[in-house]
């Protein structure tokens, strides 16, 4: 039986990092004492419990350590720590055996000081062991081959099992630290609860302590109570580490890393991650490999997000499922599960209740139950379901389902998630008339914006104040005209009102958020956005910029735009802090005070507006009351493929109101038919398509307008023997209302497409072969 | 945009399978039209349009396909789609493609219809 050592535990020791280790003071006090009692023969058993990678493992290694490290009282017996790690890989019982007396022979060496043998070969580590004084040791090798040669996988258990507890003697006892214990309940041929059946009389003998840990206490648990074993052992749950040991864990990581978190926001890192070590130290990691720094709140809560979507916390959780659930469509039937539990806290204890909410056959229902379990993911006592709380698995859960079942980009629902964690911070935005005919001063004059370069003067408050204050307004023009410091304006396609960056969620608005391109190029590269805030209060104090940062930090994330690419205005009312003005600078936000803001107009050839605009030509459907729309217009040149542009933002729109994606399709497909038509018989002079999406939570409203003489309706001859002039019969069937207004001014097309089943909502289905005729849109 | 010209073809048997990928507009169109129209003029009558890699079609793209099964049903030659995507085959659907070809879930699905009978 010669081997070579394969697996587990060796694995866990080596992995085990002892100046890792931070707290758990109480556990261990508690597990010491029990270890230490068997010098004078009393054996205490635990049952070690919690969901996995929470740190049992570490426990178990610590309490070896410092079984090994410290002498007792002094004198002999020593506590000989044996630890052992069932596993999955070692499920047949000869495979077992094998490496259980293998580990033991090796680590019993160990403790009495004898060099690592070269060679892991049981025999020569008898002959070891017998210099030592321990005779007996052939004997039950002699039996282990024999057992081995005859296929008797139960005995060889019995044989090695049995051995250790022999082996104690003056000079030492046996403390028996077994991990994983849960995976002795699956060993090949072998009746559920065997392991502990061999283990019964030496438990009840009350001579040795006997450590068992798993992640599946109800499994254990059982197997316990069949043995009549229950009361002899206490139950001992980990969870996360007290609030003070997970703090001089992020001191220890974050210098062992080179990282810093400021020390404010160590608390909320740490409830962040349900104080678990395993996930501390993947943070640091994710910073360190990053490369990024955190400075605040909002920079924690980023990083976290990334982590939980795309980095580390996500490959963590990702492997686990894709270990646990092999097959895909399971493993989805699990995640939707977990998640409707976990994060939408459905209400649910019952084993029925699992199972139909599960919506699967019983049989498979069961098995993904008994996978949680088994995993640790899940209680279950008396038919009781209990599910553990780890809010980072109820965040990658949630980043699944959105990513999975809704289809959203990663960012999206990184933004969703660190918005939801920053909701209570953020103050409510200025409202009200005065305000609004401001913000839509603004956004008329940044839609005439072109890729022009105006005095950089225009944005920086401080600097114009400092060379102006107190001038005349024509001294002012003059001093403007001579600055040579400049910035290149983009040219915008699309500016958009009210901003919010998630549906359903709390607001997070901006007054304007505005898409544009350098040098008026409509690719990826040369896209910007500008966030822009008019503020309401009269005086802008340093909280109102760190609020507008937060935000643009959440709108960059959320658009995966790197932060040059993302331009932060804020326009005051009156006044604003020192302090603020400091803050603004110190994030790049640009800010301008009234005055600049009516120099900025004047280079437009507009002044501040005297009373609320209306837009440009307001839709015919009136928003719902209490709900601002999401509103984004876009101004298309009519030339070829300009229409996907259309569809795209179109995507992005229907994005915000997690449309399935069948829906989404049927959205894009009329907005390009609707441009198409528009591009094709408009006879349009500016050459130009305006549209409009309106997004309430009912309904998104899109309005193509052109400066035309009116949308084709029909098929001309000409295009019947072309086979076209489809355009209107598309998208009739593709959204769920038409109108089509033609006035002197041009055509406006308006579709419908209701997100809730509503009134006169007719369902996604096409009605066949086109033969029914659709409702008349006018 | 006209990066979206993609287009690829290959011969299975006496078959020929187009594969239309991108945006089917007026431009992908015509060209698929002019690919199936050289390989009818070499004799192939069987063709397989797979909109597997097709982002999306408007009705300028999908006039150009009407065109192309009425041909192919002039020439009495067989056709087949395959891969369509559910918003694409609601789209035949409505332009009554669908009523003169038959669309599967798989080439090798399609291609064993187009390679039975006549």
């Amino acid at each position: 039986m010669a081997g070579v050592r394969l697996f587990g535990t060796m694995g866990a020791e080596a992995s085990f990092r002892e100046e890792d280790f931070f707290g758990r003071e109480e556990e261990l006090s508690a597990l010491m004492r029990a270890a230490t009692e068997g010098a004078r023969g009393i054996g205490s058993s635990f049952m070690i419990y919690g969901p996995p990678n929470i740190g049992k493992t570490s426990l178990l290694l610590k309490l070896a350590h410092d079984l090994r490290s410290s002498p007792g009282d002094g004198g002999p017996p020593r506590p000989f720590p044996f630890y052992f790690s069932f596993s999955q890989i070692l499920s047949h019982p000869l495979a077992l055996s094998q490496h259980f007396l293998q580990e033991f022979l090796l680590q019993l060496l160990r403790f009495l000081g004898d060099p690592q043998p070269a060679a892991f070969d049981p025999e020569t580590m008898c002959d070891r062991l017998a210099t030592y004084g321990f005779t007996g040791c052939r004997e039950i090798l002699a039996a282990h081959t024999k057992y081995t040669s005859a296929g008797d996988g139960l005995s060889a258990l019995v044989n090695a099992l049995s051995f250790p507890f022999a082996a104690g003697g003056d000079l030492f006892y046996p403390v028996f630290l077994f991990d994983d214990f849960q995976y002795t309940g699956k060993l090949q041929s072998i009746p559920d609860g065997a392991m502990l059946s061999i283990l019964r009389p030496y438990i009840k003998s009350g001579h040795y302590p006997m450590l068992l840990s798993g992640s599946s206490p109800g499994r254990v648990t059982a197997s316990l109570k069949r043995e009549g074993l229950f009361g002899t052992f206490q139950m001992l749950e980990v969870g996360g580490l007290s609030p003070e040991a997970s703090l001089r864990l992020w001191g220890h990581l974050c210098e062992r890393r080179r990282v810093g978190i400021p020390a404010p926001l160590l608390p909320r890192a740490s409830e962040r991650l349900g104080r678990i070590p395993v996930y501390q130290r993947m943070l640091v990691e994710e910073m360190f490999f990053r490369n990024v720094r955190v400075d605040d709140a909002v920079g924690l809560e980023n990083l976290y997000a990334l982590s939980v979507t795309e980095g580390k916390l996500n490959r963590y959780w990702r492997e686990f499922f894709e270990n646990t659930f092999p097959d895909r469509l399971r493993r989805g039937r699990a995640i939707r599960f977990l998640k409707r539990v976990l994060c939408d806290r459905f209400p649910l204890d019952t084993v029925e209740g699992a199972l139909s909410l599960l919506s699967a056959s019983a049989a498979e229902g069961e098995e993904i139950l008994s996978a949680f379990e088994f995993k640790g993911l899940m209680k279950a006592d008396l038919d009781q379901l209990t599910f553990v709380g780890d809010p980072v698995l109820a965040d990658f859960l949630f980043w699944a389902f959105e990513r999975g079942v809704l289809g959203k980009g990663g960012s999206q629902v990184a933004s969703s998630i660190v918005q939801a964690r920053l909701s209570q911070a953020a103050p409510e935005p200025g409202q009200g008339v005065e305000h609004a005919r401001r913000v839509a001063t603004v956004k008329e004059m940044m839609r005439k914006w072109d890729p022009r370069e105006v005095p950089l003067l225009l944005f920086d408050y401080r600097r114009f104040r400092d060379k102006f204050g107190g001038k005349g307004l024509l001294e002012v023009v003059i001093g403007m005209e001579r600055e040579t410091a400049r910035v290149r304006l983009p040219k915008i396609t699309s500016v958009s009102t009210g901003y919010r960056a998630h549906r359903g969620g709390p607001r997070f608005d901006f007054d304007l958020v505005a898409y544009g391109f350098l040098e008026g190029d409509f690719s990826e590269q040369n896209l910007v956005l500008w966030a822009v805030d008019v503020v309401a209060e009269k005086n802008l104090a340093a909280r109102g910029v760190e609020h507008f940062e937060n935000r643009c930090r959440l709108l960059a994330l959320e658009k995966g735009l790197p932060a040059e690419r993302l331009r932060k205005w804020m326009i005051l009312e009156e006044t604003t802090d020192p302090a603020a003005m400091d803050l603004a600078s110190q994030y790049g936000i640009h800010l301008s005070h009234p005055t600049q803001l009516r120099l900025f107009l004047n280079l437009f050839g507009l002044e501040e507006l005297e009373r609320e605009p209306e837009g440009p030509r307001p839709p015919a459907g009136a928003a719902p009351a209490g709900e601002k729309p999401l509103e984004y217009e876009l101004v298309l040149p009519m030339k070829a493929d300009s229409e996907v542009v259309a569809a795209r933002v179109a995507e992005s729109v229907a994005a915000f109101a997690s449309v399935d994606p069948d829906t989404v399709d049927r959205i894009k497909m009329a907005v390009i038919e609707a441009c198409i038509n528009a591009f094709e018989h408009s006879a349009s002079a500016s050459g130009k398509v305006r549209l409009r999406y309106l997004l309430t939570p009912e309904k998104i409203e899109l309005f193509v307008q052109d400066d035309g003489m009116g949308f084709r309706a029909g098929k001309t001859p000409e295009e019947s023997k072309r086979n076209r002039g489809w355009g209107l019969k598309l998208i009739r069937e593709l959204v769920d209302d038409v109108e089509i207004s033609t006035g002197p001014e041009g055509t406006v097309v308006r579709m419908v497409k209701f997100l809730a089943p509503g009134p006169g909502d007719p369902g996604p289905e096409p009605q066949g072969d086109g033969a029914t005729p659709p409702a008349e849109g006018r | 945009m006209t990066g979206n010209l993609t287009i690829r073809t290959r011969a299975e048997g006496e078959t020929v399978v187009v594969y239309v990928g991108g945006y089917l507009n007026s431009l992908l169109g015509e060209e698929v039209e002019r690919v199936v129209r050289e390989r009818f003029d070499s004799g192939v009558r069987r063709v397989l349009l797979h909109f597997g890699e097709t982002r999306l079609v408007n009705s300028i793209g999908i006039s150009f396909v009407i065109g192309i099964v009425e041909k192919v049903m002039e020439r009495e030659g067989r056709m087949a789609f395959c891969e369509v995507s559910r918003i694409n085959r609601d789209l035949f659907q409505v332009t009554g493609l669908s009523k003169y070809v038959p669309s599967f879930e798989t080439e090798k699905d399609a291609l064993e219809y187009l390679a039975g009978g006549t």
